[in-house]
C-alpha cells in the first residue's frame, strides 16, 4: 500500500441553503490518477475549490501530506506541491508565452520579492523546456491571450507543472475541446504524470477519457460521494448507472 | 502581421508595446544637457516640471500600467513628498539635501498606512478609498495652521546655494528624476514586476502560483508612493513654497492624465505624456485660461477613442508601419 497523498475529512461547504459539498470522505494515495465524476452540480468544482483554498470549508479537514491545510490561503498551499488548472482557462493574457511560464518559476522558487535582477534571463531554459514538453516551444514569444484554445490549455498545464507540485489538480481539463484534442491532450497530461510520478485529481464529463485515463474513481452526487473504486467497479454499479452513466446513454 | 492579430483579439490590445529606448535613451540625455543654454529661463522652468511630472506620473503608472490598479489620490504621496522636505527645512532646520531625501521615505511611510486599507479592495472601491484617503491629507494639510502654515503654506523652501540658479536646479532634477525613473524600469522588469505583471492579468491564477497577492500590491503602492513623494520633494524646491493645493484630487487627476496620454502599457509612455500634457498646459492655459479643461478634455477623449495606446501606441504604431 502506497502512502494517501491527500486525505480529505467530513469537507463541507454550503452556499446559503444548498450544501454544494456535502460531508466529503476522500483517500488518494500518491501516484493514482484519480477521476472525480458526477452530474452539473453535484459539487465537483466546489470541492476543488474548498481543497486548494480559493474557499473556506465550513467543516472538516483537508490533509496533505499529513499537513492540515484546511485554513490555509491559495498561495500557501501552492508552496506545499499542489497545483492546480481551471475549468475556464487561467493564464495570464497579455504576457509571452515564455513569460507565463518564467513567472511561474520565479514565483515558486520564492523571487518574486526581488526588485533589482533583470528578469528575462531568469529560468529562461527552464521554461523553453517546460513548453517543449507542452508542445509549445515554437510559441513561446507570442502573447498568450493569441493561442488557440486547446494551446491555451497547454500553457495552463505548463504554468501549473513549474511549481513541480506532487498532486496535480486539473479542472475539466478538456472542456470546450474538439475530441481530438481532448484526446492528445489526456494523453499529455497522463504521460507527464507517469514520468514525474505526479498524482493526479481531475474531474472531466467525457467517460471515454475518464475510463481510460483514471486508475480509480470518485463519484460525487448532490455532494455526497456515492461510489468509489476502480473503473470497473464504478462502471459495473447500479446506483451510478441510473443517476449518471444513464445520462450519457 | 502578429501585431494584428493582437490588436484584433484582445479586449486591451498592444500587449507587448515598448518602444525600443536605449540608443534614444542617450540621445534624449545628450538632448536634455545641452538645450537649456540655447533656451529663456522660462522654458528652463518648463523642462524642469516636466521632468517632474514624468516622475510622478511614472511613479503612477507603476500601480496602473503594470498593477492594474488606478489610484484617485496619489496627489496625497507627492503632497506627503513635498510637505515632508519642506517641513524637516521649516521646523527642523534641515539643508536642503537631506530634507529632499527625507521627502520619499515620508510618503512611503503614508503610502504604507494607506495601501494597508486600499489594496483591500479592487476597481472602482480602490479607486474611491484612495481619493477618499487623499481628501484626508489634504484637509489636514489644510486645516493644521500651526503645523503645515494651513492655505497660506510653507514659504521659502529654497533650494541649497549651489543649486541657486535655473539651469543649476534643472540639471539637478534631471539627474534625480534620471536615477527615479532607471529604478522604476529595474523595478517593472525585475522578477516582482513580473509578478505584478501576472497580478494585473489574472489575481487568481497568480495566487495559485505563490503570490501573497495582496502584499504585493502593498509594496507595489509603497514603491510608487516613495517615488511619487521624490517628485513631491523636487517641487517643493523648485516652486520655493507648498500648499494644500498639491494634495487636492485635481492634482492627483493629473498623472492619470498623463498616462492616459502617453499610454500606460510602455514604460515610455508617462514620459511622452508628461512632456505632451506640459506642452498643451504652458501654451493652451497661457493664451486662453478659460478654455483649458475644455481643450484639455477635448484631446483625452480624442486620444482614448482614436488611440487607447497613448503617445507610445502611436509610436509603436508608426515603427510598425515603417518596417512593414
Amino acid at each position: 500500500m502506497s502512502e494517501v497523498i491527500l486525505r480529505t475529512v467530513g469537507l463541507k461547504k454550503h452556499f446559503g441553503g444548498v450544501q454544494a459539498v456535502d460531508g466529503v470522505d476522500l483517500e488518494v494515495p500518491r501516484g493514482e490518477f484519480r477521476a472525480i465524476i458526477g452530474p452539473n452540480g453535484a459539487g465537483k468544482t466546489t470541492l476543488f475549490n474548498v481543497i486548494t483554498g480559493d474557499l473556506r470549508c465550513d467543516g472538516g479537514r483537508v490533509y496533505f501530506n499529513g499537513h492540515d491545510i484546511s485554513r490555509l490561503p491559495p498561495h500557501e498551499i501552492s508552496r506545499y506541491g499542489i497545483s492546480r488548472t481551471f475549468q475556464i482557462t487561467s493564464i495570464f493574457r497579455r504576457l509571452s508565452v515564455l513569460e507565463n511560464v518564467q513567472t511561474a518559476l520565479l514565483t515558486h522558487r520564492r523571487r518574486h520579492y526581488d526588485l533589482l535582477t533583470p528578469a528575462r534571463p531568469l529560468f529562461r531554459e527552464e521554461a523553453l523546456a517546460l513548453l517543449a514538453r507542452v508542445g509549445l516551444e515554437q510559441e513561446a514569444a507570442r502573447p498568450s491571450g493569441v493561442l488557440s484554445h486547446g494551446d491555451q490549455r497547454r500553457l495552463e498545464l505548463a504554468i501549473a507543472l513549474a511549481s513541480r507540485p506532487q498532486l496535480l489538480m486539473l479542472d475539466e481539463p478538456t472542456a470546450g475541446m474538439a475530441p481530438r484534442e481532448r484526446r492528445e491532450i489526456m494523453e499529455l497530461v497522463a504521460r507527464i504524470g507517469e514520468e514525474e510520478g505526479l498524482t493526479l485529481l481531475f474531474t472531466e464529463h467525457d467517460m471515454d477519457i475518464v475510463f481510460r485515463v483514471a486508475t480509480r474513481i470518485t463519484v460525487l452526487h448532490q455532494g455526497q460521494v456515492i461510489a468509489e473504486g476502480t473503473p470497473e467497479e464504478v462502471r459495473a454499479n447500479a446506483e451510478v448507472q441510473r443517476i449518471y452513466l444513464g445520462e450519457h446513454g | 502581421m502578429q501585431w494584428r492579430e493582437m490588436v484584433g483579439r484582445l479586449p486591451l490590445p498592444l500587449p507587448l508595446v515598448e518602444v525600443r529606448l536605449q540608443l534614444w535613451a542617450v540621445l534624449l540625455g545628450a538632448f536634455l544637457v545641452v538645450i537649456p543654454h540655447f533656451l529663456s529661463t522660462f522654458y528652463v522652468f518648463l523642462l524642469t516640471e516636466m521632468a517632474i511630472v514624468a516622475l510622478f506620473a511614472a511613479a503612477f503608472n507603476l500601480l496602473m500600467g503594470y498593477g492594474g490598479m488606478v489610484s484617485f489620490g496619489h496627489a496625497a504621496y507627492f503632497a506627503l513628498g513635498a510637505y515632508g522636505a519642506a517641513l524637516l527645512v521649516k521646523k527642523a532646520g534641515f539643508p536642503m539635501l537631506p530634507a529632499l531625501a527625507a521627502g520619499p521615505f515620508v510618503a512611503a511611510a503614508g503610502a504604507l498606512l494607506f495601501g494597508f486599507f486600499i489594496v483591500r479592495l479592487t476597481a472602482v472601491y480602490f479607486a474611491m478609498l484612495s481619493l477618499a484617503f487623499a481628501q484626508i491629507v489634504f484637509t489636514v494639510i489644510f486645516k493644521w495652521y500651526s503645523f503645515t502654515g494651513g492655505d497660506n503654506g510653507l514659504l521659502g523652501i529654497w533650494p541649497a546655494a549651489f543649486l541657486k540658479s535655473p539651469i543649476a536646479y534643472y540639471y539637478f532634477v534631471l539627474a534625480v528624476t534620471a536615477l527615479g525613473l532607471a529604478a522604476l524600469y529595474a523595478i517593472v522588469s525585475s522578477p516582482f514586476g513580473y509578478a505584478l505583471k501576472a497580478i494585473r492579468e489574472n489575481p487568481r491564477r497568480a495566487r495559485y502560483i505563490g503570490v501573497h497577492v495582496k502584499r504585493h500590491q502593498l509594496w507595489a503602492f509603497v514603491l510608487s508612493g516613495f517615488f511619487s513623494g521624490l517628485a513631491g520633494a523636487l517641487f517643493a524646491f523648485f516652486n520655493g513654497s507648498v500648499f494644500p493645493d498639491l494634495a487636492f484630487f485635481n492634482k492627483s487627476f493629473e498623472p492619470l492624465v498623463v498616462v492616459l496620454l502617453g499610454g500606460m502599457h510602455a514604460f515610455s509612455g508617462p514620459l511622452l505624456g508628461a512632456v505632451g500634457f506640459k506642452l498643451l498646459e504652458t501654451f493652451v492655459s497661457s493664451r486662453w485660461p478659460v478654455y483649458w479643461p475644455l481643450v484639455m478634455g477635448a484631446i483625452l477623449v480624442a486620444v482614448i477613442l482614436v488611440a487607447p495606446q497613448g503617445f507610445a501606441g502611436l509610436l509603436a504604431r508608426l515603427a510598425w508601419w515603417r518596417k512593414r
